[in-house]
């Protein structure tokens, strides 16, 4: 690690003495000695993205078992394999798993590894926070699963409806983990939410305005605004539900007047903004696929940006299409049906743009290019179904039958997570410095796509033909035997799938080592992430690129000749970094943020079991907590939780000393430096 | 250099305060502010002490509101200082609050509570 | 003057550390602080909303709340709340002043009167449950006390960080350029004071 020291710790661990006695308790893990704790401790972007990613791979596969355990016993009717209690929890950690613990932190793991690098930062505004939002949502998700080990899952379906939720139906604790599990992961969502609109507000590198930011980073910006509103609604239900269980209040007690169309709202409102904040993450990354592998700028910037931003506003107007047949009265359904009509064309605006995109372009099929096409298909077929559920008498028949689970699987599988697919294939020689094998990658796609197709799209014939979803069973002579035996082969197609891409990463790894290295920017790619070395270095850029335009990095290595021919005007060993982080400098690692993320879960079981554990846990949070605001920050430029944007170049120390080509920073270090003093001399007397 | 109400106060640079494109306002400003606010808060004592002073129900609840929107956004203007800060926190924070009032409306309207024993809409 | 700034001055907290390092001229902290106040709004409006739909109880589970209000009592402790807002933003004038003593002498005052405030809460709640008001007794009841008690809640972690300031002050980690801090915990503040003002009106006031 580059890190320079040029303030003597205070305590024993570091050498001399301070001038100053700062009031943190512990020292911060500086310069841990085993590897293990640089991860546990670590405050960079893009280890905590790794962790994202991991983490939510890890949740994939058991949200996925439990897929199949839903499939193998609905193979047949009158299915013996589970009870239809426990069918109940399966089913319902299947979607809670599936949507808050894996789609949600695999966009937080790109937002977090990619989006500082796409805006030219060094890291995130508050780094500490960054990593308690990911323990946070650790703590959560593992919390959420050990219901499992402690009398059994939540089994109210993923939206968990009042009043089945309360303690008169569902008396068991299995709820209580969901609700409180889910408040947490919240807690991480809503602080992520804040870092991240914060970094791309304020720590974009010199030249990077808003527009023009890569696709991607605006995608992220629209989906941590969308996060940042919706996660307080969910929050607040569930604080309610949570009163009404431990606590015998009366919000969804129906003798005491309680209304379950207050859940239904208040859960809706968040869920809808939901569903966008799990596919714009998605469409970001395919935007930048795609011009790659298309060698042709991405079709109408400014068009996908709005149409992004107005998915995101439109998406707040939507939500109760999901209560079209909860009687909400003819009015209501009659404005939530024309809203929902419209939210389709912000959507096929970016299709038709994807599409100009590929058209007439030099199109090089690589998995990550296969994967892209693969989301904006399936999305397609997915958002169609979508729109004839728009029409209300329509949806009056489709609700609650697998016609709906063939269209969410189809937006969220087939859009969502295909689109991740090929974002790792496309990111993985950035992020770990070797590329996934390319034949397999293919084979990859091949197999999910069939495996993806045979699982769920029977499912629409299914659902029109009348087969409920969220019951244990079917009865034969309906017929609907043939396409429950399809989908269940389709579905362990699809796991095989899944084993091919976790056996990739291993091959790939293995074969790597005889390989030559990826370099840089083994894709040809336009953003400016793709001029780090692979793996990205700790400190991202030295130096800070300044940019001039949209696809910096492509027209950095190309130029358009006046008859429109592309002409490569610098190798890839000039415009690439050859950076050594000499003098740069970086925010410390910190204990406090997973010791007061994981304060949470504890008292989470004490609300369960007992009040002294609440104690307990609130005592660790407190303390956490103080550490936390009074830890000694790392040196003059970094502060207390804030890392001060590119150019940490203020400071009597002046540690950025950028030796390689200066022009870039010099700049701006005498710059600001001029700026610090004079400010100095102002504030003084 | 202490702290003043008198006439001759300086105004503290902008340059120095985070994110100010307007200087803030003297203490002087701030006191006067909130005597404004206790006249605000008075007002919508009187409404329950002196209720005939408002008229019929309707009335009284539309005075209500109003006092309570005045004593929001001047709090929010002048203490929370969005008037002489920079255009971009004021967006932020009207969009959550904006975003709010009308999901929160709509629920409300949804959930019949405006007018309640009349037939649902 | 310049003596006092200097050695309140630590190496270890950030200088000129606003305005020209970020993109907006708005510090880290302080657009992280309107971003979170953004989406309190939602979190509070849940609540107001669940206590609008809620307000009346079914027949004979106790008193409404509107029942055994005291506004009498409650418009002088909102007053006390609503005047701590003013003693807020002088504190935070005086450290971008440079006046220490004052700025202790505010933080220590809105301290105070939000502390009157939750004190005035608690005793208000004990009389509405010795009323027959307690928080399991009916949907209006439990809202009631879910929204002024997740207020309440707000008001206790800002007078902990209000002491938190006061104490890194006489200690002196709290020099003129870490003004910016006491900013921020002054926005938080204001926001509950703003909360209040609508849960006054919406809940005590309001027909």
């Amino acid at each position: 690690m580059a890190l320079t020291e040029p303030q003597p710790l205070a305590l024993p661990a570091g050498d001399g003495s301070a001038a100053f006695e700062p009031l943190g308790v512990l020292s911060r893990p500086v310069r841990p000695k085993q590897k293990w704790r640089t991860w546990l401790f670590t405050v960079d972007h893009k280890r905590i993205g790794v962790m994202y990613g991991t983490a939510a791979i890890f949740f994939f596969v058991i949200g996925g078992c439990e897929a199949l355990l839903i499939r193998a016993q609905l193979w047949s009717p009158r299915g013996t394999l589970l009870s239809a209690e426990t069918y109940n929890q399966v089913f319902t950690m299947h979607g809670t798993t599936m949507v808050f613990l894996v789609v949600m932190p695999v966009g937080a793991a790109f937002a977090n590894y990619l989006m500082p690098l796409q805006i030219g930062a060094r890291d995130v505004a508050f780094p500490r926070i960054n990593a308690f939002s990911f323990w946070c949502f650790l703590a959560g998700g593992l919390f959420l699963q050990t219901s499992w080990l402690f009398g059994g899952g939540a089994d109210g379906g993923w939206f968990n409806y009042a009043p089945n939720s309360g303690v008169v139906f569902s008396p068991g604790h299995g709820i209580d983990y969901w609700n409180l599990g889910l408040i947490i992961a919240g807690v991480a969502s809503l602080t992520g939410a804040i870092n991240l609109i914060v970094t791309v507000l304020n720590l974009r590198c010199p030249g990077m305005d808003l527009f023009k930011m890569p696709i991607f980073t605006w995608m992220t910006l629209v989906t941590q605004f969308l996060l940042l509103f919706a996660i307080p609604v969910l929050t607040c239900a569930q604080f309610l539900l949570m009163f009404d269980r431990l606590f015998h209040a009366n919000f969804f007690n129906v003798q005491s007047g309680g209304n379950p169309l207050l859940w239904e709202n208040l859960f809706w409102v968040f869920g809808h903004p939901e569903v966008y904040l799990m596919i714009l993450p998605a469409f970001g990354l395919v935007s930048e696929m795609l011009p790659v592998f298309a060698r042709k700028p991405i079709f109408g910037y400014s068009f996908i940006v709005w149409s992004g931003i107005a998915i995101g506003f439109m998406g707040w107007g939507v939500w109760a299409h999901h209560m079209f047949v909860s009687g909400i009265g003819p009015i209501s359904v009659t404005t939530f049906s024309l809203t929902t009509m419209f939210i389709a064309v912000p959507t096929g605006v970016k299709i038709l743009n994807w599409t100009a995109t590929l058209w007439g372009g030099k199109l090089h099929f690589t998995s990550p290019m296969l994967f892209s096409i693969g989301l904006i298909t399936m999305f397609t077929i997915g958002g169609l179904s979508g729109v004839t559920h728009s029409i209300a008498p329509a949806d009056t028949q489709q609700h609650d039958t697998y016609y709906i689970v063939a269209h969410f699987h189809y937006v969220l599988f087939g859009g969502a997570f295909f689109g991740f697919m090929g974002a790792f294939y496309f990111y993985w020689p950035k992020v770990f410095g070797y590329l996934l094998n390319e034949r397999l990658g293919k084979t990859n796609f091949w197999v999910m796509l069939l495996g993806f197709n045979l699982t769920f799209a029977p499912m629409h014939v299914l659902g029109l033909q009348g087969m409920s979803r969220r019951i244990y069973t079917y009865d034969g002579g309906y017929g609907f035997d043939f396409w429950n035996k399809v989908c269940t082969i389709g579905a362990f197609i699809l796991a095989f799938s899944v084993a091919m891409f976790i056996f990739n990463i291993f091959y790939s790894k293995v074969k790597a080592k005889s390989l030559p290295p990826p370099g840089p920017d083994p894709w040809d790619a336009r953003t400016i992430e793709w001029m780090t070395p692979s793996p990205t270095p700790e400190w991202n850029y030295d130096p800070i690129p300044t940019v001039t335009r949209l696809d910096e990095f492509w027209y950095r290595k190309y130029a358009d000749t006046e008859d429109h021919r592309l002409v490569r005007i610098h190798s890839l060993e000039e415009v690439a970094q050859h950076s050594d982080g000499e003098g740069v400098h970086l925010p410390s690692p910190s204990y406090w943020p997973i010791i007061a993320a994981f304060s949470l879960p504890i008292i989470a079981y004490g609300l369960i079991y007992t009040l002294w554990l609440c104690l307990v846990g609130g005592l660790v949070l407190t303390v956490a907590i103080f550490g936390w605001a009074l830890e000694p920050p790392d040196a003059p430029g970094g502060g207390h939780g804030d890392e001060h944007g590119p150019d940490d170049a203020h400071g009597e120390a002046g540690e950025l000393e950028s030796g390689a080509s200066g022009s870039d920073t010099a700049d701006e270090t005498s710059g600001a430096e001029a700026g610090a003093d004079a400010k100095e001399v102002e504030t003084v007397g | 250099m202490p702290t003043d109400l008198s006439d001759h106060a300086e105004a503290i640079p902008t340059n120095v305060l985070d994110g100010a494109v307007e200087e803030y306002p003297r203490e002087k400003l701030y006191v006067w502010v909130a005597i404004f606010l206790a006249a605000v808060t008075w007002i919508e004592v009187m409404t329950y002490l002196k209720p005939g002073w408002f008229g019929n129900v309707d009335t009284r609840i539309a005075t209500l509101l109003f006092l309570m929107a005045i004593k929001f956004f001047t709090v929010a203007y002048v203490f929370m200082h969005l008037k002489f800060d920079r255009k971009m926190l004021t967006v932020i924070f009207y969009s959550g609050l904006g975003l709010a009032v009308v999901v929160y409306v709509a629920i409300l309207t949804m959930l019949n509570v405006w007018y309640p024993g009349h037939p649902h809409p | 003057m310049a003596e006092i700034s200097m050695a309140l001055r630590d190496e270890f907290s950030p200088h000129a550390h606003i305005d020209h390092d970020t993109n907006t001229g708005i510090s880290n902290t302080k657009l992280g602080m309107w971003v979170f106040l953004a989406s309190e709004c939602l979190l509070f409006g849940g609540l107001i909303t669940t206590y609008l739909l809620y307000k009346t109880p079914v027949a004979g589970e106790g008193p409404s709340p509107k029942q055994v209000y005291d506004l009498g009592f409650t418009s002088v402790s909102s007053f006390l709340l609503l005047m701590s807002s003013l003693t807020m933003v002088l504190a935070v004038a005086a450290i971008e002043r440079g006046d220490h003593h004052r700025l202790r002498t505010w933080l220590a005052a809105t301290a105070l009167l939000g502390s009157t405030f939750v004190a005035g809460q608690v005793y208000e709640f004990t009389a509405f449950v010795h009323e027959g008001m307690g928080y399991t007794t009916s949907r209006s009841s439990s809202a009631f006390y879910t929204l002024t008690g997740f207020h309440g809640v707000h008001v206790t972690v800002g007078i902990i960080m209000l002491v938190s300031l006061l104490i890194l002050s006489l200690r002196g980690k709290l020099p003129e350029h870490r003004a910016e801090t006491v900013e921020v915990v002054g926005l938080y503040w204001h926001f509950v004071d703003v909360v209040w003002i609508v849960i006054f009106g919406v809940v005590y006031l309001i027909p």
